[in-house]
């Protein structure tokens, strides 16, 4: 989201020269107010899905949030209930929460890693740069729910290629999707499987990066893993930082995975807070309890996304713009 | 002088690649020849990692179960399709205005809406779906495909961005020859759009055809479902303990799977340009 303010949030523009070659008078010409109105009528499409869409929606959940309803009967208001029940007593919502945290953290860091390291391979002067680019690439194109179909078979834990691929170095393969310890590391593993996505956007970072840099610190002789951490890295903190952030609201929203794969099992080992969410909204028709979850999770990711934000300046080197 | 340390590529590039791209590759791999297995050696599990057999006719059987994959792909093709149209048309009006037009109250009305791109779907699920219900839209396609008649805050602003890059003096030539601002955006502004357009109807077909949530919650009758909710089916037995068809289920993946690389095999230019434009690994 940090591109998107940059570039100018508001279209703040110089004036523009008048189409009528009229001079600027203080009450708006006639000619202005026909603008504006066509103004309206054209956004206008935008204006009725903001209300009827997001902002009608949007106040129905705050309400809701407070209330115990079924969706078949009257709402019956409970205040805080929800959200102190959520918050002090249910500790399914507590691992779900501390599952999807633990996923955030460890997939999105390490994506971005595996990602980076890619790129920085596929920057080099090299044969076959356009097949290894496709290839790395390709995952990303897969549909969710196939990756999920895939990973059923190839986590499999006896005839499974991991574990078969692991007891050809004499290791005992774990039951991944059947075994609560190491449940969230197969479903972080899926999504590291995707992480080539990223790839395509550092490799074009990369190449808008001035080479005199690089012919500066060769002269200095600087080693190539001291380029990278010197230069590569903080030229590419914009870039890193944005998808940082969109990954981690990403993950935070993780849900077809876990709901086709284990369905937050065993022992709700997976549980994470969409599923949770869809679980009590649409199979227990908890739909008051269900909106309280959905703006904890709103809350979360605003407060990561602050987080994010406010820590970014320390780190983020915004002094040459990343090319567009 | 030689090369850059940076574009120098050793033993260890190739080698780091070499691994990596087989790491990655391996699993589609996998899925072709599973797809290509016999159902003998679904009921084994006995699957090798290169394809063994070659039972094309799997890409047959799969529309002769008794799930209707026939129609899971006609309706995911009709669903994905009117949602990019209807994304494409009302983000390209309401873009282009943004851009152009001036009025009072357009820059708060624009940073509401760059806000609502911070508001997670999950928020307004739960409503929607009263509001689809109380309309009598459950088991239909419109609540999957209406919303994006009314255009999306991302779209939006791509669009608006790229509209902003334009060269006005065509438009204030049309506006000379008495062209009024709906005939300015359909023939002048419009045909130069069409990258950003292309674009957008890629981002929009490609998560519509992959959606999984919204299916879910919307849609209960098989024949109505979409591929990316049916597929699934295929793995449910009539048997507790019964083997899944994996091979057909494998079919159904490529089925999911080989549309997506195909749209972006023949749009990457475009994406490509509109990802750069906004630092976004796109919307997946």
């Amino acid at each position: 989201m940090t591109t998107l303010q940059q570039e100018n949030p508001a279209p703040a523009r110089a004036p523009e020269p008048a189409v009528t070659g009229i001079p600027a008078k203080p009450r708006p010409s006639k000619m202005r107010r026909k603008e504006a109105r066509f103004f309206w009528l054209f956004i206008s499409p935008w204006i009725f899905g903001f209300v009827v869409f997001l902002l009608g929606p949007m106040l129905a959940s705050v309400y809701l949030s407070f209330t115990d309803w079924d969706s078949f009967t009257d709402p019956t208001w409970v205040g805080f209930g929800n959200y102190v029940k959520l918050i002090t007593e249910d500790t399914v919502f507590h691992k779900a929460l501390w599952n999807t945290l633990y996923f955030a953290f460890f997939s999105v860091p390490l994506g971005m890693g595996i990602a980076l390291w890619l790129a920085a391979l596929l920057n080099k002067k090299m044969k076959a740069r356009k097949i290894f680019r496709t290839l790395v690439y390709l995952p990303h194109l897969v549909p969710i729910v196939a990756v999920a179909l895939i990973f059923q078979m190839i986590l499999a834990p006896d005839a499974g290629p991991l574990n078969r691929v692991l007891a050809m170095f004499g290791v005992d393969g774990p039951a991944w999707l059947f075994d609560s310890e190491w449940v969230k590391p197969a479903i972080i593993l899926l999504s590291l499987w995707q992480a080539g996505g990223a790839t395509v956007l550092l490799l074009a970072g990369m190449k808008g990066i001035p080479q005199e840099f690089y012919e500066a610190a060769e002269i200095d002789g600087a080693s190539s893993l001291r380029q990278f951490w010197s230069i590569t890295f903080p030229q590419l903190t914009p870039i890193i930082f944005f998808n940082l952030i969109m990954g981690i609201i990403g993950a935070f929203q993780v849900f077809a995975q876990v709901y086709i794969l284990t369905q937050g099992g065993p022992d709700n080992a997976s549980q994470m807070l969409v599923p949770l969410l869809f679980t009590e909204a649409f199979r227990n028709y908890h739909m008051g309890y269900a909106s309280a979850i959905s703006w904890l999770l709103f809350l979360m990711v605003m407060a990561l996304t602050i987080l994010a934000f406010s820590t970014s300046r320390k780190w983020v080197f915004y002094e040459t713009e990343v090319k567009n | 002088m030689a090369e850059l340390k940076v574009y120098q590529s050793t033993a260890f590039t190739y080698a780091g690649l070499m691994v990596a791209s087989a790491v990655f590759f391996a699993p589609l791999v996998f899925v072709v020849s599973i797809a290509l297995s016999s159902d003998q050696t679904v009921g084994t599990g006995a699957f090798s990692l290169f394809p063994t057999e070659f039972r094309w006719e799997n890409f047959v059987r799969i529309f002769q179960t008794q799930q209707p994959v026939g129609n899971f792909v006609v309706n995911s093709v009709i669903i994905s399709v009117l949602s990019a149209v209807g994304q494409v048309f009302s983000s390209a009006l309401v873009g282009y205005a943004f851009a152009r037009l001036r009025a009072k109250g357009k820059n708060i009305t624009f940073m509401i809406m760059l806000a609502t791109m911070m508001i997670p779907a999950q928020i307004t699920m739960i409503p929607q779906f009263i509001l689809f219900k109380e309309l009598g839209w459950i088991n239909t396609f419109l609540p999957l495909i209406i919303p994006n008649f009314f255009g999306n805050a991302y779209n939006i602003f791509l669009i608006r961005q790229f509209v902003s890059r334009l060269p006005v003096e065509m438009d204030e030539a049309a506006m000379v020859d008495g062209l009024g601002y709906f005939g300015i955006f359909r023939r002048i502004v419009l045909p130069m759009m069409m990258p950003v357009l292309i674009a957008i109807a890629i981002f929009t077909l490609t998560w519509t055809w992959g959606d999984f949530m919204g299916p879910l919650i919307y849609l209960n009758e098989d024949t109505k479902m979409p591929l990316a909710l049916g597929v699934q089916l295929l793995t449910s037995t009539s048997q507790e303990l019964q083997t899944p068809p994996w091979n057909l289920v494998m079919v159904g993946t490529v089925f999911l799977s080989l549309p997506m690389i195909i749209i972006y095999y023949f749009g990457q230019k475009y994406m490509y340009e509109m990802n750069i434009s906004t630092g976004s690994a796109g919307v997946k």
